[in-house]
């Protein structure tokens, strides 16, 4: 019976799976239900868990083990892996999500007006770090967090797309 | 001094144009798009009768050069343009150079959009037509310390305004006198890029207005008439993005003399064509002018929802000399109307735009529904544009089944790929204070400080996790879960062939 560790939003969810004639009998932290699922396209699926009624798009992006998932007007990332990989993986002691995002990237492309920070400052969260003008607007790109800048990947004119590296933090 | 229009060009893109595009085929008249690189397949071109593509897709290389529009009107043999909103909408010298070249402008007069684009002079204007005014200062040609000077006697917090703003682009709101320079500079050098006009100026900021405006329609006989008022008041960035009619402040009596203000401008300025008088409104309803729009809003929907007029195609009776068909005693609002500015953005992360393909893309329906759109499914949202891909605009018989109806509506919507603004009107649909009509420009800022609109439910984790939990299966075991593969079920020429001899047999010429 397939088994995975699912991780939505800090949550993790041990779910097995059994697939019947029509339905899926699913186990998902000690809690049965019965599950129905029927394709509507490559990635979209109507589901019907326990009778209710969900319309859900499924989207991987070429990541094996992180899903999008669209519903209920919601983009909802979820971490999944079979939960016997999880299991090994724990007790050897590695951690499941790659460590803290260090790297500041390019929310969206455009031009980078102005960098606000310089090697070796220290930001606290919610610091002003670049300007970006994007769709006609100045968009100010803040810190996420508090850290000490380790390098700058861009200046003033720079054309950016989008998921660009543009600051590095210690 | 009627003139006749048979062909309109329309000079923009996205849902603006297909509205005015369904405008002419009410009216029988042939429309003619235009499209830069990546419009090329655009719901606006294959809504037209006629497209022709116009260079680039930055808008300097395409929508917004006066030659190729020029040039496509004289190709096309159109004779009028409408602009819709944005791109050269109040523009004056493209007004003028469509009345130079024989082509109906549709919208105001050259010196009109002149005039009153200038926020300088429609101040000014409107202070000469008896109508109340945001206290502020000119501080053009001012040093820094003469403009800090008058930024002190208007008090802090000021507003540094662009001269030839609009769409809250090129405006700064200046918390104490220690931030007026960087202010000052970051609000001229978006005007200067924006708008090729890097003029300023200073208004005292006021705290928690309302943005209320009034939609005018006036002929070219002296015949104005003002259609109620729109509440936009849910703004994020300056931008609105919820507009609703009618307010829930607004009474008969204030809708009166507000309305009364509007066209006294309108006439002062010789205004002809529908536009939009804008206000801010202290939380007293004591309102002060702000600015005239001479153009088409992107709000208009909400006015027509309630006053069963359609603005699109009396801008066009105007624009052929035709007189008003509608006297001011004549508009009553029915009803109320909300209407929900759908963007490709991340409200969780500052509205920041976003961009791709729409992979999948199914918009409401029903009763008191209507949704302008301007892309479909499997469209690319360009990066060189505003990033609204839509509008929903709903009606109720009061302000109560409207919020009703739109909550419903939202959650029809099936998308995915860019982030939208959905969930965040969601939200704001279940919101206490906008419920209780509880509004302020700075409602956003107030209600949701760290940006979060919509709540993750167990529910909701639960369903993704068995969602991708499925998907992963049915990825690595290659079964077809229950019941039928809709999409991807080959039809079996034995059964295509059954159906035939059916349809013959029942169906057809015996």
């Amino acid at each position: 019976m397939p088994r995975y560790l699912v991780n939505v939003d800090g949550r993790e969810f041990d779910i097995s799976l059994e697939y019947r004639a029509d339905s899926y009998e699913v186990v998902l932290n000690g809690r049965r239900s019965d599950v129905v699922s029927h394709r509507l396209g490559q990635t979209r699926s109507l589901l019907l868990i326990d009778g209710r009624a969900h319309e859900v798009d499924v989207r991987s992006d070429g990541f094996d083990g992180v899903r999008t998932v669209f519903m209920k007007g919601m983009e909802i990332p979820a971490e999944i892996e079979d939960y016997n990989l999880a299991q090994l993986r724990k007790t050897a002691g590695i951690s499941s999500t790659p460590s803290m995002e260090k790297t500041l990237k390019a929310p969206m492309p455009g031009l980078v007006l102005e960098v606000k920070v310089a090697l070796g400052d220290t930001v606290a969260k919610n610091q002003a770090l670049l300007v970006v003008e994007a769709m006609k607007m100045e968009n100010v790109i803040k810190a996420p967090g508090a850290g000490i800048i380790k390098a700058v990947h861009v200046s003033g004119g720079t054309s950016i797309e989008k998921g660009d590296r543009l600051l590095e933090f210690e | 001094m009627n003139n006749e229009i048979r062909k309109i060009l329309i000079a923009n893109r996205g849902e603006i144009a297909v509205r005015i595009i369904r405008a002419c085929r009410d009216l029988g008249i042939t429309s003619v798009a235009v499209f830069s690189d990546c419009d090329k397949t655009a719901y606006h071109v294959r809504m037209a009768d006629e497209a022709y593509h116009i260079g680039p897709s930055p808008s300097t290389e395409s929508y917004l050069v006066h030659d190729k529009i020029i040039g496509v009107a004289g190709k096309s043999g159109a004779d009028a343009i409408h602009p819709g909103y944005g791109f050269l909408a109040e523009n004056a010298a493209f007004a003028q150079r469509c009345t130079d070249e024989g082509i109906t402008f549709i919208g105001p007069t050259a010196e009109t959009i002149a005039l009153l684009g200038d926020k300088l002079q429609a101040r000014a204007a409107a202070r000469e037509a008896g109508l109340p005014v945001v206290p502020g200062d000119t501080i053009e040609g001012d040093n820094l310390d003469q403009a800090l000077k008058k930024a002190r006697k208007v008090g802090f917090p000021v507003l540094v305004k662009a001269a030839a703003g609009g769409g809250g682009k090129g405006m700064r709101v200046v918390e104490s006198p220690d931030d007026f320079e960087e202010g000052l500079k970051r609000a001229s050098s978006e005007a200067a890029s924006a708008f090729g006009d890097g003029r300023v100026f200073i208004e005292r900021y006021l705290k928690r207005p309302r943005h209320i405006e009034i939609q005018i329609l006036c002929d070219r006989h002296g015949n104005c008439i003002q259609l109620g008022e729109r509440e936009c008041s849910i703004q994020r960035r300056h931008q609105k993005v919820i507009e609703e009619s009618p307010s829930p402040v607004v009474t008969p009596e204030l809708r009166r003399r507000m309305g009364e203000a509007a066209v006294k401008i309108a006439g002062k300025t010789n205004y002809v064509g529908a536009g939009t008088v804008e206000f801010m409104v202290d939380q007293d309803l004591s309102f002060y002018f702000l600015e005239v729009n001479t153009r088409l809003q992107v709000e208009h929907p909400v006015t027509e929802m309630v006053t069963g007029i359609d603005l699109v195609r009396e801008q066009i009776g105007v624009a052929r000399g035709e007189r008003l068909r509608y006297r001011q005693e004549d508009i009553a609002l029915n009803g109320h109307a909300i209407e929900c500015r759908i963007y490709a953005e991340d409200p969780e992360n500052g509205f920041m735009p976003s961009t791709g393909m729409l992979k999948n893309y199914r918009i409401p329906a029903g009763p008191g529904v209507r949704v302008d759109s301007g892309v479909v499914i499997f469209n690319e949202i360009p990066i060189f544009y505003d990033p609204m891909i839509a509008k929903l605009v709903v009606w109720g018989k009061d302000r109560t089944e409207a919020i009703n109806r739109t909550r419903r509506a939202l959650d029809e919507y099936r998308v995915s790929g860019p982030k939208t603004t959905i969930g965040f009107h969601r939200a704001v649909m279940d919101n206490a204070k906008f419920l209780a009509g509880d509004l302020s420009t700075s409602f956003l800022t107030e209600e949701y400080p760290d940006n979060r609109y919509t709540d993750m439910t167990d529910d909701l984790r639960e369903g993704a996790a068995i969602a991708a939990a499925l998907d992963k299966f049915t990825r690595e075991r290659k079964i077809t879960t229950g019941g039928h593969d809709v999409a991807h079920q080959p039809i079996s020429g034995w059964l295509m062939c059954y159906r035939r001899d059916n349809l013959r047999y029942f169906g057809g010429s015996r």
